[in-house]
């Protein structure tokens, strides 16, 4: 993490946004998704019902994840798997150096897994000159261009057909077509060849079932089942949280987690892989290993704020919704989970936050990530309690503590908050500029990120006077820029004398 | 932890990360953040499985055979109906035939093996799956078709179900370019519900060391959110539905 960590995300989001193709896939992509999910949760009903069922379940067993995670690791171990318990990367690179070594392993082929970024695990095996290859069609791409993933879902949302067809050239050795059939073809006969010859396969694992001791993981393409088939050696990295009691909880996950994702009833593959192969069986791993991950995970346990933080099941709807992600894209977050949830997680994975936690103003804080999330986690809350440990633990900067004695008025009330927002969709059409936000002054760095979301224009009207009596009435936050809010006035004031942009949609 | 290192000498140094006593002492360091002593006693969980609402979901037959099969085909899947395991059979000659089929590989279980496919068809390479046979998963990886029949199949995801065993290799379902499934009427749930809930049933020396839900081809977005069957998994997936 240290060559991200040097630089800020106002920094990294700045050559995001002068990326226009980026931004612009990220806006396509996230809203299909999203839309995709609208569909799925409309369309399944109870949605409610099922979120709520959901958060309860990942609230009980966090609150009772000493009893679950134990059950687990028994259960895995009678199953004929061998589970370790590793406190941080370093722990998990000895575990895995010395498996790779022992099988003499020269390539090892991996399905995505948010968890083996999180711990460099390829690192690890470039040092011993072994070969990782990323198995996932978008992974395998963004890893032949040398680049991170921009999403827990769509990694390689930032690249075109062009410049895959670029990459994908080169190993190739002759041009191909940038049409997707003929790339990803390409992409299966290659990988192919190296599921067969890989003596490891790496997996990350999506839930994990205490009562027997299986694995479960959630995919698309087939290339997770390949790495848990084909190679001899499996080793599964978990989080320490991703425990669930029961198949029978497994359904509700299954509900929640592929309709988030993606918008898919189920995704076309979900495996329960329980131990390694049985002797008589003609397939799959003979030896399966589970690494068992806290790397800062524990530290949230117990803590008001953050405990739910464990309920995630990095589902990537939060990514979706979130107008700031969709502005500058993955990479300017500059850690292995973006978006709102990457925002709150990756400051509270560290045992030193304050170098990451500018990364918690990389938001607007319209609460759209807790709506979408289905385990209700509020992310927007935590945005709010990081953003105050900051400020208390003196380590903002000057104007921005004085900016944050602002902020402070405005989140303490999320309906404040909101009408802020409200306000700032009408100042914003006088300040944004190629549709971005530019001020100057202490909300600078702020504001560049924040792309307010779609605001039905009906209900800005009928709320407007309302809104105008409340800013005459209370005292005015200092983070109100003086020219902004000026031109703020002025269009209310237009407004009220029924003039202003006409049309609007409805929700 | 650097003494971890040195002991490679006494054995795997790993080892003293799966020992039993990091894993106490892990669950300690759990409850203590906690603020409470271990849990050792199964917790009351009353919030297990899904919402009410839903386990009181169910559909007679005929629905469940509807909605699998318009599930399945939605999801770029196809489905046929078919009233006897012959009629599997003529399907298979035909595609075979028609599709120019150079090998076929299906799992060793009685139904299909009933069908006399092998004599059928003398030019197409027509292979059991034999665990104790050396290259099993160079041959699923070589076949052109996968033939399985599904031990469940849920209606409202359109999934089917395959467990493994010595009869029944993973690599069938997965290698392959094409899947056939042959999913017997009666192995359709209305949801994944029950074949959870089975799971959970099953004495625990008995869950099969894979238990696949597949749902439609093997798919990808992530070339520019284009949709592309098959990238790993079989993009041609047929679900026969008999009885
Ligand atoms: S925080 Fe919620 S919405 Fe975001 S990835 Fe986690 S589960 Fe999904």
């Amino acid at each position: 993490m240290a060559e991200t960590a040097g630089s800020s995300v106002k920094a990294r989001s700045k050559q995001a946004l002068q990326d226009d193709f980026l931004r612009k896939a990220v806006k396509f992509t996230t809203e299909r998704l999203k839309n995709g999910k609208r569909k799925a949760t409309e369309e399944h009903g109870n949605w409610e019902e099922w979120r709520e069922r959901g958060r309860q379940i990942r609230l009980h067993t966090i609150a009772h994840l000493d009893y679950y995670l134990n059950l687990f690791a028994d259960n895995a171990r009678k199953a004929g798997a061998q589970v370790y318990f590793a406190r941080d990367a370093a722990e998990a690179a000895v575990i895995t150096r010395e498996i790779v070594r022992e099988k003499q392993a020269r390539s090892v082929v991996k399905s995505k897994s948010m968890v083996t970024e999180e711990l460099h695990i390829n690192h690890v095996l470039e040092e011993m000159d072994v070969a990782a290859i990323e198995t996932d069609l978008g992974e395998y791409i963004i890893q032949l261009a040398h680049e991170p993933p921009s999403h827990i879902i769509i990694p390689a949302i930032h690249k075109n057909k062009q410049q895959i067809a670029e990459v994908l050239s080169e190993v190739a050795g002759e041009r191909l077509e940038p049409d997707t059939q003929v790339l990803a073809g390409f992409v299966r006969r290659k990988l192919r060849e190296q599921f067969l010859a890989a003596e490891i396969g790496m997996t990350g694992c999506n839930f994990a079932i205490a009562e027997t001791g299986s694995i479960v993981i959630f995919e698309n393409e087939g290339n997770a089942r390949m790495c848990s088939t084909l190679p001899k050696t499996q080793i599964t990295f978990m989080g320490m949280e991703r425990i669930i009691p029961s198949f029978e909880d497994l359904e509700v996950m299954a509900t929640l987690l592929p309709r988030s994702a993606t918008g898919q009833k189920l995704t076309a593959y979900m495996s329960a892989i329980t131990g390694p192969r049985r002797t008589a069986d003609g397939d799959g791993p003979e030896e399966l290993h589970i690494i068992i991950i806290d790397n800062g995970r524990s530290r949230q346990l117990g803590d008001p704020d953050f405990q739910e933080l464990l309920n995630c099941i990095r589902c990537g709807a939060c990514l979706n919704v979130c107008p700031v992600y969709r502005h500058i894209g993955g990479h300017s977050y500059g850690s292995v989970y973006s978006g709102p949830i990457g925002a709150v997680l990756t400051p509270a994975l560290m045992e030193d936050p304050s170098e990451w936690q500018d990364i918690a103003y990389a938001s607007s804080l319209c609460g759209a990530c807790w709506e979408a999330c289905p385990v209700k986690i509020p992310l927007h809350d935590m945005l709010v309690y990081l953003r105050n440990r900051k400020v208390e633990s003196g380590t903002t900067p000057t104007a921005e503590q004085v900016m944050f004695k602002g902020f402070n008025y405005m989140m303490s009330d999320h309906r404040r908050m909101e009408r802020f927002l409200r306000l700032g969709k009408v100042g914003q059409k006088f300040v944004a500029r190629d549709g971005y936000i530019r001020i100057k002054g202490p909300l600078k760095g702020w504001t560049n990120y924040r792309d307010l979301p779609e605001i039905p224009k009906q209900s800005f009207r009928d709320r407007w006077k309302e809104l105008q009596v409340e800013i005459a009435q209370q005292p005015r936050p200092k983070t109100m820029i003086q020219d902004i809010e000026q031109r703020m006035r002025k269009v209310l004031e237009e407004r009220s004398k029924g003039g202003g942009s006409g049309g609007g949609h409805q929700e | 932890m650097a003494d971890t290192r040195n002991k490679q000498g006494s054995g795997k140094a790993r080892a003293i990360y799966a020992s039993k006593e990091r894993q106490d002492e892990w669950m300690q360091a759990i409850a203590d953040r906690l603020g409470r002593p271990r849990i050792t006693e199964m917790p009351q969980h009353p919030f297990r499985g899904a919402p009410d609402f839903w386990r009181a979901y169910d559909l007679q037959q005929e629905e469940r055979i509807n909605l699998f099969m318009n599930n399945w085909t939605n999801l770029g899947g196809h489905a046929f109906r078919m009233s006897s395991m012959e009629e599997v059979g003529r399907f298979l000659l035909d595609f075979v035939r028609e599709t120019g089929a150079q090998k076929l590989l299906m799992q060793r279980q009685p139904e299909l093996m009933g069908l006399g496919l092998a004599e059928a068809l003398h030019d197409v390479e027509c292979t059991v799956w034999d665990s104790s046979a050396e290259e099993m998963i160079d041959e699923a990886a070589q076949a052109d078709i996968g033939v399985v029949v599904v031990d469940h199949a849920a209606a409202y995801t359109g999934t089917i179900v395959v467990l493994s065993s010595p009869d029944k290799g993973r690599s069938t379902s997965l290698l392959p370019r094409a899947l056939v499934a042959v999913v017997p009427a009666s192995a359709i749930e209305a949801s994944l519900g029950p074949i959870l809930k089975g799971l959970d049933a099953r004495p625990k020396d008995q869950l099969p060391a894979g238990v696949h839900f597949i749902t439609g081809p093997s798919r990808s977005s992530d070339i520019e959110n284009d949709l592309t069957i098959g990238v790993h998994g079989p993009g041609i997936v047929y679900a026969l539905v008999v009885g």
